[in-house]
């Protein structure tokens, strides 16, 4: 069940605490060949917080995350995990953290419980608590009936959850996650996000990379939006969007033929001049589109103005900006041109 | 005690995907089984020839087959840590508080043990064909100690390619050098019936003095010379290979 956002708002905010557990300050990475892939990212995300870093391939999202994770030196700059510096005491960062990679890394020719139980015997975790760990995970992870079978088997949503799962099993402070839903179906996906949402709930900070904007949105309470190695704007989604400005209300009316649909259009317009909340009215093919502040709030008048004068309305429909016009304001393009453009693979 | 741990879980991985895909052996026993069997018939009328002081041919082609059979096991053994690379699950290791050598040395030491009882079944094998083993259950333990150790020290040509071009196609290149090192070898015929030129190659050959090592132990008895100029062989492949491969592994898992 999905509590109203208010309430989980408001039970996110009383977890969050404000001491950072990520702290990065002027991080730069140049490779071989002079690209600056990270160049001069600063950001801190607070314990408990899910936060995202959203943005095309290429970004430079990858590389940052590798930093934080120790598998990376950064070319300057530094970044901390629970107070540690990665680069100082990268082995006690290790201990801390927990990282699901874009490219799941799973043992095929092991069962899914050998593959935890090396991980987790790797970390130390003490026996009786590993076992327990371990079936716990295969219940979050819905992997329980195939724990015994040998994981080149399994699909690729069960690669996911069982490379999750073996990034949790030392119930990490700090869990990383690259691109962790790339290549899974709409289904296997929405059944991710919720576990990721329950990880998050049980108090593990998350930071996590996409390219997926429905993702960052539905996931992470704040985001930056990155784009050639830089940041380029941080916020709450929420706020993202609205300086973007208006939502849109799609006004869908009912008309026998394309002369009636015109006369009703006009009406419409008539009913609404001097109404201020309407910022901009657009004829579409079925209807009228308005560009208005704070829909949400204005609709019970906007639908009593539009009350009677043959005003036949079919259907009503708004949605808020979505963070692609948000990453269309900032940077000037659309992430989705820019989809697998530039894929990662191996390390650099 | 931790580094030992770690190499006890990661080489228990290692070897488990080994024996969980039965081409592994299958495809290292072909080789040596084939020349076991046909060179022992085809050139039975060999052992006439003076040098030979075995009974048949086929006991003196039995200690070459069975470091055949360890050669063949580590040929293109580098190609798995560099699948583990490409995999991301290398990565994944590299994010667990482990001493990095751990991974390295899960791959090196399952090697012991997985070719020593590869040349263990070339041994049976011709025993069971008709050759013989003066030593008995000691000189056996010699054999298997023997090829597991030159297994490690070899397993190294496939490794340092390997990790060096992190190209599966590389991995079984340098290995390959065995095949006229064993050809140049005492694998086939003694050094007495060799040209002057190839006596002296053999001079420094390190295969001919494992494969003599292995063939005292089975037809003539334990000597204490034969077997230290076998350990002194391996040990110098041994340190040249281990430290190359350390030193690409480092380069490999150092970003």
């Amino acid at each position: 069940m999905r509590l109203p956002e208010s309430i989980r708002q408001a039970r996110y905010h009383a977890r969050v605490n404000a001491t950072p557990v990520i702290e990065v300050t002027d991080l730069v990475k140049v490779y071989k060949g002079n690209t600056r892939a990270v160049d001069g990212v600063s950001f801190s995300v607070g314990e408990g917080e899910f936060f995202g870093f959203l943005g095309p391939n290429g970004a430079g999202k990858t590389t940052t995350i590798r930093i934080l994770a120790t598998l990376l030196r950064p070319t300057s700059g530094t970044a901390r995990v629970d107070g540690i510096d990665v680069l100082a005491h990268p082995g006690e960062v290790r201990k801390q953290v927990g990282f699901a990679m874009q490219t799941v890394a799973v043992d095929p020719l092991a069962t899914g419980r050998e593959n935890l139980e090396l991980i987790g015997r790797l970390r130390r975790v003490p026996g009786p608590q590993l076992q327990a760990r371990i079936d716990e995970l295969l219940v979050l992870m819905k992997l329980t009936e195939s724990q015994k079978k040998i994981v080149g088997t399994y699909s690729g949503g069960m690669k996911r959850r069982l490379d999750l799962a073996s990034a949790l099993l030392h119930r990490p402070r700090v869990l990383f996650l690259d691109e962790p839903t790339e290549g899974l179906d709409p289904q296997s996906r929405n059944a991710l996000w919720e576990e990721l949402e329950s990880v998050n709930r049980s108090g593990t900070t998350m930071f996590l990379t996409t390219h997926y904007m429905e993702e960052a949105d539905r996931l992470c309470k704040r985001i930056a939006i990155v784009d050639l190695g830089k940041i380029v704007v941080e916020g709450t989604p929420a706020a993202l969007k609205r300086t973007v400005g208006n939502d849109v209300v799609e006004l869908q009316l009912e008309a026998d033929d394309p002369d009636e649909l015109e006369r009703q259009r006009a009406g419409v317009g008539r009913m609404l001049e001097g109404f201020e909340p309407v910022a901009e009215l657009k004829p579409s093919p079925a209807g009228v589109q308005l560009y208005m502040a704070n829909a949400a709030a204005t609709i019970p008048e906007l639908v009593r103005r539009l009350d009677g004068n043959g005003v036949r309305l079919g259907a009503l429909t708004m949605h808020q900006p979505s963070l692609d016009d948000v990453f269309l304001r900032y940077t000037g393009k659309s992430i989705r041109e820019e989809q697998a453009t530039q894929h990662f693979s191996g390390w650099y | 005690m931790g580094l030992a741990y770690e190499i006890f879980l990661l080489g228990r991985r290692s070897f488990l995907r080994w024996a969980r895909v039965p081409g592994n052996w299958l495809g290292t026993l072909f080789f040596p089984f084939l020349q076991l069997f046909i060179f022992s018939q085809l050139f039975k009328d060999i052992i006439q020839l003076p040098g030979f002081e075995e009974s048949s041919y086929l006991a003196y082609l039995a200690p070459g087959q069975i470091v055949f059979a360890v050669f063949l096991g580590v040929s293109w053994i580098g190609i798995n840590l560099l699948m583990d690379y490409h995999s991301g699950y290398l990565d994944k290791l590299r994010v667990t508080p482990i001493n990095r050598l751990s991974i390295l040395f899960g791959e090196m030491v399952p090697l012991f043990f997985t070719c020593a009882l590869m040349g263990g079944v070339i041994l049976v094998t011709s025993l069971v064909l008709g050759a013989r083993l003066v030593t008995g259950i000691p000189g056996a333990i010699g054999i298997l100690v023997l090829s597991g150790l030159f297994a490690v020290a070899w397993a190294g040509t496939s490794f340092v390619p390997a990790l060096l071009t992190k190209n599966e196609q590389a991995a079984g290149t340098l290995s390959l050098l065995f095949f006229p090192l064993a050809f140049m070898s005492t694998a086939f015929v003694p050094v007495e019936r060799m040209p002057d030129w190839l006596q002296v190659v053999n001079d420094w050959n390190p295969i001919s003095y494992v494969i003599e090592a292995e063939r005292g132990l089975m037809s003539t008895g334990f000597d204490a010379g034969q077997v230290t100029r076998a350990l002194i062989a391996i040990a110098i492949l041994f340190v040249v290979t281990q430290a190359a491969t350390i030193w690409a592994f480092r380069r490999l898992t150092t970003a």
